[in-house]
């Protein structure tokens, strides 16, 4: 009956299941490119190659909010430190063309004893003040070219080459032009520190603790593991703010939907007592139809979701979206429960409704 | 008529209230009905007293408004009633709740209506299944190709009412009535939407299954014709009877 009450409907059904679908689609997509993001930065940041960072005393651990820069100096002395095999000073520059991006101005053979060196899939390194280097990333959401003069910081570069994705960032600039941009002569905002053996992280953070006592010094696995939505301010706010609109929208269409649905069948209803259908059959009927809806839904979500990854990242190739078989069964299940929760209230009006009056319902 | 019911209570394993020494299967004794019309009172049924036996066929015939249906609704556990006394099959409607008449309704009551009633997403199969399925003790295909064969359904199984005829439509709304065998058969206006021939085919139907099955029916009609085949003519106005 269930299946047959689904079918004779197509309407109602293809829009319920299309709002449970946009439901699952949303709190997958949020989830994903939110988490997508974070988790991206954080590999990147991992991939300069660095076992330490060093940060100036109030800096955020999401560059972008803030530049908070430090003297250059610093790093030579970090550098002096036992089994510390480089040091790398970077200035960070905030820019929301193109996307939000974050331009790395860097020391080049500092950088490059760090991280390994850039690999350069076209062009080289920089040769004037004025170069840029991009990521192969970058270049192919954006067309960019070898070559190619880019509009940054009021500011024209010439794109000197193009370089494998994944050392921090996909933008990269010589440190002294980053300075004289900012007006931050000799400043840093972070040095990465690599050491001569790994084991000796801890070694070398207490030392710098020991150097620079109100600066923020972090390992790099520290940092991975403090890169989630739970320590970005207001992250966790938006995403829940988003999976409550989500599981909303698809409570509210199914409520509608099955609440129509019982004014519609309140003839049927009335067969189904005249039969001897209790409360709890009709309540149950009412439930595993809104609940069939909602696995239909749940699965079209799934399967919307997957193509409007492609999408997005077909569109927005810098944009990585995460999506996590453990975040498809919370939106699968969020969405099943708010889908009977809201065919619940109808469910109870359809099983109170008196039987005489349902049999003459026209 | 009093000394039928009032000798002694006991719960059967439903939970349902059952009186002793309960030989007819329907017994009423000043039953009314009261409608609440906006702050109107609408007397529906003013003193009904009425005692069906087991295995009787009783027509009840009367004008419209004379509370016909309603008596039907009352005596099939749709509705309570206002006040006096109903026994069916030895249960007090008057003091069973609405769980407990629905318990009752799915077990021993099968009711055929003058507009079918069949579920429109079904098919016929599926109509008279659904009886099975609801009343939860399954599907018996022994029953089912029992009833099939005897109201001639068997080509039909498979199409939903929309492609029924009227006559069709009622004879699968008799098999989904009669498929749990249920102890009384309430038909209201069974013949009111049906041509003379198909009329006759259900009449005849039902005429069968009261001889060949004992079948308790009890069918309210206008139509004399149809109210010949019974038994035995109930005849009510203004919510009484005034014939029996």
């Amino acid at each position: 009956m269930i299946v047959e009450n689904i079918l004779h409907r197509p309407i109602r059904t293809l829009v319920s299941v299309l709002a449970v679908a946009i439901e699952v689609g949303m709190v997958m997509l949020v989830v994903g490119m939110t988490h997508g993001m974070l988790h991206e930065t954080a590999k990147r940041v991992q991939g300069v190659g660095a076992d330490i960072m060093v940060q100036p005393p109030g800096a955020s651990l999401f560059f972008g909010l803030t530049q908070a820069p430090m003297p250059v100096q610093i790093g030579d002395r970090i550098e002096q430190i036992p089994h510390v095999l480089a040091v790398t000073p970077v200035l960070f520059q905030f820019i929301t063309q193109n996307g939000i991006n974050l331009i790395y101005g860097i020391d080049l053979p500092s950088f490059d004893r760090v991280s390994g060196g850039f690999v350069y899939l076209k062009g080289g390194p920089f040769e004037h003040p004025d170069d840029i280097l991009v990521d192969d990333w970058y270049a192919r959401a954006n067309n960019v070219k070898v070559g190619e003069t880019l509009h940054f910081l009021n500011h024209e570069f010439h794109v000197t080459g193009i370089v494998e994705h994944g050392k921090g960032s996909r933008l990269f600039i010589p440190i002294s032009t980053a300075q004289d941009l900012s007006g931050a002569r000799d400043k840093a905002s972070i040095f990465y520190v690599k050491c001569t053996d790994p084991g000796y992280t801890h070694a070398v953070m207490n030392s710098i603790r020991e150097l620079l006592p109100s600066y923020q010094i972090h390992s790099i696995q520290e940092y991975m593991s403090l890169m989630t939505s739970n320590d970005l301010p207001a992250l966790n706010a938006f995403i829940t703010a988003m999976i409550t609109v989500a599981v909303g929208i698809g409570f509210l269409v199914i409520f509608l939907s099955m609440y129509t649905t019982i004014t519609e069948r309140t003839h049927e209803i009335g067969i189904l007592k005249s039969l001897g259908a209790g409360k709890r059959y009709i309540i149950d009927v009412i439930l595993r139809e809104a609940g069939l809806l909602s696995i239909l839904g749940i699965f079209a979500g799934y399967g919307g979701t997957w193509l409007a990854k492609k999408a997005i990242v077909a569109a927005f190739p810098t944009l990585t979206v995460e999506l996590t078989v453990h975040w498809a069964i919370w939106a699968g299940l969020l969405a099943l429960g708010g889908s009977l929760l809201g065919a619940f209230y109808p469910a109870i009006r359809a099983a109170r409704l008196d039987p005489v009056e349902s049999l003459a319902y026209e | 008529m009093g000394q039928l019911f009032l000798t002694t209570t006991a719960e059967d394993a439903g939970g349902i209230h059952r009186i002793g020494r309960m030989e007819p299967i329907i017994a009423t004794e000043n039953l009314k009905k009261i409608y609440r019309v906006g702050k109107v009172d609408v007397p529906a049924l003013r003193g009904v007293d009425l005692v069906v036996q087991e295995g009787e066929f009783v027509a009840v015939v009367g004008p419209s408004g004379c509370g016909k249906s309603t008596l039907l609704h009352v005596l099939g556990g749709l509705t309570r009633p206002t006040s006096g006394v109903v026994l069916v099959d030895g249960n007090d409607f008057m003091r069973m709740s609405d769980a407990e008449r629905t318990k009752f309704r799915r077990h021993k009551i099968g009711f055929v209506f003058q507009r079918y009633n069949l579920l429109p997403t079904l098919t016929a199969r599926q109509n008279i299944a659904l009886a099975q399925h609801i009343q939860g003790d399954g599907f018996n295909p022994h029953r089912f190709d029992a009833v099939v064969e005897m109201l001639g359904l068997k080509d039909m199984l498979d199409r939903k009412p929309y492609a029924l005829s009227g006559g069709e439509q009622q004879r699968v709304a008799i098999a989904r009535a009669v498929i749990c065998e249920p102890k009384i058969l309430l038909a209201d206006e069974p013949t009111g939407n049906l041509d003379t021939e198909n009329s006759q085919l259900v009449l005849n139907m039902m005429r069968n299954l009261n001889r060949d099955f004992r079948q308790t029916i009890l069918m309210i009609t206008h139509n004399p014709e149809a109210a010949a085949v019974a038994d035995r003519i109930v005849r009510m106005r203004d919510g009484r009877i005034v014939s029996d």
